[in-house]
């Protein structure tokens, strides 16, 4: 009894430090911000604020009009299209990638990443001016000596849904690649070799060796792109509706969108509120998802 | 014989041809950013683009290495980066191991929660991050950012770790353990070297991370002098007025490559000690 | 373990010791000013110059920072982490002044120091009566042209004349005038020139609506001889490759104009022919903020550095260094500065300019004017319905600001 009482306390002594930073940098703005939403605090009551009880969230809940239902939808099949695609791409090419005779592997590797290794505002500009410009752009110029009409390719929904759908890939491809790639290696190459004796297919062996092999080790990172997908404000706001420079789509995440009506009013109160709703929100569908996990 | 290589051969080929391919469709993007740096031309637009640039310079990378901060700002994030990461893997590793390996009350609970905590919106946390560095004193110092990055990546790090950790089989650690190694032992010795990959690959994000992120460093770091490479960007790029967009796409393509540099050379690492029946070497 | 466990304790004591250094203001303290700013260098060097000479017992420490006006939410009037002064535009007056950061201005400045200054610069710069920022130069955008393409004799007077212009010489790739037409800060000027405006002084937004309507529907002639997209950089480029006879753009567009080797002419706004008003667009004020701790702690060091920067010598110093056109009214009878061609458009446009508007509401109207220009200039949505949309969203964003 007391050796595992000890045990517990070593446990928790050796992840301290890391639930520790956790702590500090994940649970207190999530409790900051739970706080500031009942206060009044907004660009009249910047130091001076007061707690005003649940009236913020009553303002929010005009916010979650139709705009709102229509974004979220948004959101949840832009999260669904980009999972779907990046976990496909990546693990076809990482099997082609790993496949034994292919030397120049490691060339092909570091040239993919080549996306990662740019900062994200970086490169959602390089594609918003230099290729989807409608002037410029060299998505235009191609289609113009093809003698085809040239499109604006970030004016309306769908394109612009599309348009940001391949430059959400191009930047979180790398980084699921890499993830694919690791677990990959980690599998024990006996298991192959035992599998190409007994005669088994390609299909066969990632059905039944790979793919078990690299979910628990790629979980992890899928889910937590699952949520940086949902959450994805970037891509989406600096290619379609950055101030300035809209391009007429009404594709919104629903960080976008709250972004636009409720952050841009510096009322960091009322701000506050509407980020905990989408977190409560959040935890709904994730809950939800774990649950069905569990009864599996 | 010979028809079953002639076959691989062709195969191999295509394989070839089409990652070729997929490198350069990939690549345009940056393509393009290198074209613009290396020409004279102060437009990040041109009507008639081709991959080849009319009057060839290498002016723009002379200005960006020796007219800008880059160099500070290079010291600056390597920094911050070496910090970061090695602070991120001494705090996740103990902690990943203990969650893989025991199960001591309240593991479950915060390991769901850990997950839950990814749903949160972080758009408004720089105001409650700026009230926990400001009483430590640490705004417009490096270890309020080296304490931020880590706080930010350490979910990831500790659970991208653990899920590692679990697919080591823990006998071989017993074995060891018989022979009295202690828990520090069992870690240092044999599963960081088990684990490798995902060491890296914990590793490489965080690095990404730190090498990337620009708003927590613009925010809490006052004076070019602090900047670091990807704030440094930032702050050529958000001077639209005066700025210089060769110079600038020189500076994005120089910044990447030493990430790239460092991917390319972790690769070796990357395949785990893990083989057949137990432990290589 | 225990290795671990002392070294997090060590870094743990190690952060308390250096949060519990505080500073006392000693008199080297107190003549320190830190200034923020988000200027480029020919501004700087120019100012920093400037002040070594003028005020060489105060150590003035410019620094840059490019998310400005985000950080001083978050530092606020926090003496260890806040600037003493800001150098920045004058729009964001009202909200650090309801926030309670910024100090006025008038009680630290020397008696009459602003009676040679441009109307419009000190107008721009007073919220609810007060001032809370000392000019020291504006922008504002200037009608340009090529003159490779457009004859000095063929610059439109009229909007009218301006829209035939654009008939004839667009097509094939080429455009006789580009603007940023779905931009709140280009758009502006037309909806000035129909007597409309974007909010009003007590943060009533669209206070005529026909005019804004009238606006959106005559300019709507003009986005359809322009490219849809027209941010920033495709508007440059248009004009400086030559593609583009004429724009409305801003002084910043000079340097590179010069550079691209284009015979860059510049002339009074065109004048709408329906109002009799010229196109009027926002313009800019530049000056220094002052921050409450500041004014109440180092008053003696900022009044020092104010009066420094109420001279004409500076004004100068910065129109020829970067073609600022200055506040103090003084500076334009300096010759070399009545030379210059693009600062004299400025001061001229300065008459008929209209300074953005300093309150608080405004923030939010940029985000709606630009969904209304959107919806109406690239989604062709209907003018009526877009601006009630517009109307309905800027009542709903400004009750929400309070």
């Amino acid at each position: 009894m007391k050796n595992r009482k000890k045990d517990t306390l070593i446990s928790y002594a050796w992840s301290g430090p890391s639930l520790i930073l956790i702590g500090l940098m994940v649970v207190f703005p999530i409790a900051y911000t739970g706080y500031i939403s009942l206060t009044n605090m907004n660009v009249y009551h910047w130091f001076d604020f007061t707690i005003i009880g649940l009236d913020n969230y009553f303002r929010a809940l005009f916010v979650f009009d139709s705009g709102f239902l229509s974004a979220l939808l948004a959101t949840i099949l832009w999260t669904v299209v980009n999972m779907v695609l990046q976990l496909v791409i990546a693990f076809g090419l990482v099997s082609l990638l790993n496949i034994p005779k292919l030397r120049l592997r490691k060339l092909y590797k570091t040239l993919l990443m080549f996306p990662w290794a740019m900062p994200g505002y970086v490169s959602i500009l390089l594609w918003k001016t230099g290729m989807f410009n409608t002037q410029f752009g060299l998505l235009n110029q191609w289609m113009e000596s093809l003698g085809q009409e040239t499109v604006r390719w970030l004016s309306n929904d769908v394109s612009a849904f599309l348009c940001c759908t391949v430059v959400n890939l191009w930047l979180a491809l790398p980084f699921m690649i890499m993830i694919m790639d690791g677990a990959m290696q980690s599998i024990d190459k006996s298991y192959f070799e035992s599998a190409v004796l007994d005669g088994a297919t390609w299909l066969e062996k990632t059905r039944y060796i790979t793919l078990p092999a690299i979910t628990p080790i790629i979980s992890p990172a899928v889910i937590i792109t699952v949520f940086t997908t949902f959450k994805q404000f970037d891509v989406v706001y600096l290619l379609t509706q950055q101030a300035g420079a809209k391009t007429g789509s009404g594709f919104h995440t629903i960080l976008t969108y709250a972004y636009e009506n409720a952050f841009i009013t510096n009322n960091y109160g009322y701000s506050s509120a509407i980020s905990m709703i989408i977190f409560a929100l959040l935890l709904i569908f994730s809950a939800r998802y774990q649950m069905k996990e569990g009864n599996r | 014989m010979t028809r079953k290589r002639l076959k691989e051969g062709l195969w191999l080929t295509v394989l070839n041809v089409f990652f070729i391919g997929l490198c350069f469709v990939t690549l345009i993007p940056i393509l393009y950013a290198l074209t613009v740096s290396l020409s004279g031309q102060n437009s990040l637009l041109s009507s008639d683009f081709s991959f080849i640039p009319k009057d060839l310079t290498l002016d723009n990378y002379r200005e960006v290495l020796f007219g800008e901060d880059i160099l500070t700002w290079f010291k600056n994030t390597v920094v911050l980066a070496a910090a970061t990461v090695f602070l991120s893997l001494l705090v996740a590793v103990p902690a990943a191991y203990r969650f893989s390996r025991r199960n001591f009350p309240g593991r479950k609970a915060i390991l769901k929660c850990l997950v839950l905590l990814n749903s949160f919106p972080a758009i408004l946390s720089m105001f409650a991050i700026y009230r926990l560095l400001r009483p430590m004193g640490l705004v417009n110092h490096r270890v309020g950012l080296i304490l931020v990055y880590t706080g930010t990546m350490a979910v990831f790090s500790l659970w991208n770790t653990k899920g590692y950790f679990d697919t080591i089989p823990t006998e071989i650690e017993e074995a060891a353990r018989m022979d009295g190694a202690s828990d520090m032992q069992v870690v240092l010795k044999m599963v960081l070297p088990l684990a490798r990959p995902s060491i890296i690959t914990t590793a490489l994000q965080v690095l990404i991370y730190v090498w990337n992120e620009y708003i927590y460093a613009t925010t809490f770091m006052t004076g070019e002098s602090k900047y670091t490479l990807a704030a440094g960007l930032n702050a050529l790029q958000a001077t639209e007025m005066s700025g210089s967009w060769p110079v600038f796409a020189a500076a994005s393509i120089t910044v990447s490559i030493p990430v790239l540099i460092i991917f390319f050379k972790c690769q070796k690492y990357m395949t785990s000690g893990l083989t057949a029946g137990g432990v290589k070497g | 373990m225990k290795r671990l466990l002392s070294l997090f304790l060590c870094i743990c004591l190690v952060l308390t010791l250096a949060a519990c250094e505080e500073k006392a203001l000693d008199p080297e303290e107190a003549n320190r000013l830190v200034i923020w700013h988000d200027k480029e260098d020919a501004v700087i060097q120019a100012l920093q110059t400037y002040l070594e000479k003028a005020v060489p017992d105060l150590q003035i420490q410019f620094e840059k920072k490019t998310s400005l006006t985000d950080s001083l939410k978050l530092v606020g009037n926090d003496p260890s982490a806040a600037p003493d002064l800001f150098l920045f535009a004058h729009d964001k007056i009202g909200v650090f002044a309801e926030m309670g950061i910024l100090a006025p201005v008038e009680p630290l400045l020397e008696e009459g120091a602003l009676d040679n200054y441009l109307p419009m610069t000190v107008e721009a710069a007073t919220y609810k009566d007060t001032l809370y920022q000392l000019p020291l130069y504006f922008e504002t955008l200037l009608f340009m042209y090529n003159r490779r393409y457009m004859q000095d004799e063929e610059v439109p007077a009229t909007t009218d004349a301006l829209l035939t212009y654009m008939e004839a010489n667009t097509g094939r790739g080429r455009y006789g005038f580009v603007e940023q037409h779905s931009t709140a800060y280009y758009s502006a000027a037309w909806i000035h020139g129909f007597g409309g405006s974007i909010i009003d002084e007590s943060g009533v937004p669209f206070p005529d609506a026909q005019a804004v309507k009238d606006a959106l529907s005559y300019h709507a002639k003009f986005v359809a001889l322009m490219p849809g997209e027209t941010e920033y950089n495709t508007v440059n480029t248009l004009f400086l490759e030559g593609k583009a006879d004429a724009t409305i753009g801003g002084p910043w567009m000079v340097p590179s104009a010069r550079e691209a080797e284009i015979d860059l002419g510049i002339a009074p706004m065109p004048v709408v022919d329906a109002t009799g008003k010229a196109l009027a667009p926002y313009s800019g004020v530049q000056g220094v903020h002052v921050l409450q701790f500041a004014a109440q702690q180092k008053t003696e060091a900022v009044k020092k550095l104010l009066s420094a920067l109420t001279a004409p010598d500076i004004g100068i110093e910065l129109a020829l260094a970067s073609g600022c056109a200055p506040a103090n009214g003084v500076c334009y009878d300096d010759n070399r500065v009545a030379e210059d061609e693009m600062v004299q458009a400025m001061r001229s446009t300065a008459e008929i300019a209209i300074p953005m508007p300093n309150i608080p509401e405004m923030d939010v109207m940029w985000t709606v004017v630009g969904n209304l220009l959107t919806d109406v200039n690239l989604s062709g949505k209907d003018i009526e319905t877009s601006f009630d949309a517009a109307l309905a969203q800027a009542e709903d964003l400004i009750a929400a600001m309070k």
